[in-house]
């Protein structure tokens, strides 16, 4: 999505690694996704439904 | 001895064999007081990039390097940034990326050296009206 977008910034975080920011999400399974500190995804998606998630459009 | 078994390596380098561009990978390491994931991630994308002659490494300095870090926006390490070209594509990874990881840096490697990113038209429409920033993170672990 941030290569098909100037304005979209992704980062893929190791959750162990960063135990601090793990929490701060309440990251307890993975893969789970953050957006704009707001949004939260857990699991893996199909794309459609993930991206639809993720800029939060409507169905 | 290197991470990736004779097989693995001739299969990623067959992956790896469609970039056309060159691609930067921007690792920001922390020599003192890291962690040793800094160490894994440059052993892991130095094997990548000797697969491969588009595909270098730049090594900076988590400490010592502040104008390049706050040019890429870092504030975190061990972190790779990935240019196309020098050019920023806005991927980012944090940690060592072992395991499933892996799988997706060599994804974005491919995206930032073809130009070319495998999604569907209509998500593509939608991701492309995006008219704000948008900072997408996702946690994983390699297993």
């Amino acid at each position: 999505m941030a290569a098909a977008n100037e304005l979209i910034t992704a980062d893929a975080i190791e959750a162990t690694e960063f135990m601090d920011l793990s929490r701060k999400y309440r990251v307890t399974g993975v893969p789970k996704t953050i957006v704009n500190e707001t949004i939260e995804i857990m699991g893996g998606l199909p794309e459609k439904t993930f991206v639809r998630a993720a800029l939060d459009l409507p169905e | 001895m290197g991470l990736l078994s004779a097989q693995d390596e001739a299969t990623l380098k067959e992956h790896l064999s469609v970039i056309t561009m060159p691609v930067q990978l921007v690792l920001f390491t922390q020599a003192f007081g890291g962690s040793e994931s800094g160490d894994v991630a440059k052993q892991i994308l130095n094997e990548i990039a000797s697969l491969n002659d588009k595909v270098t490494v730049v090594e900076k300095s988590f400490v010592l390097d502040t104008e390049d870090k706050a040019k890429y926006k870092i504030d975190k390490a061990p972190a790779i940034v990935i240019l196309s070209d020098g050019i920023d594509t806005r991927m980012r990874m944090y940690g060592a990326p072992t395991g499933y990881e892996f799988v997706g840096l060599v994804e974005a490697i491919i995206v930032a050296g073809t130009g070319k990113i495998d999604l569907d038209p209509e998500t593509m429409k939608w991701i492309q009206a995006v008219d704000k920033p948008t900072h997408i993170q996702v946690f994983s672990t390699p297993t």
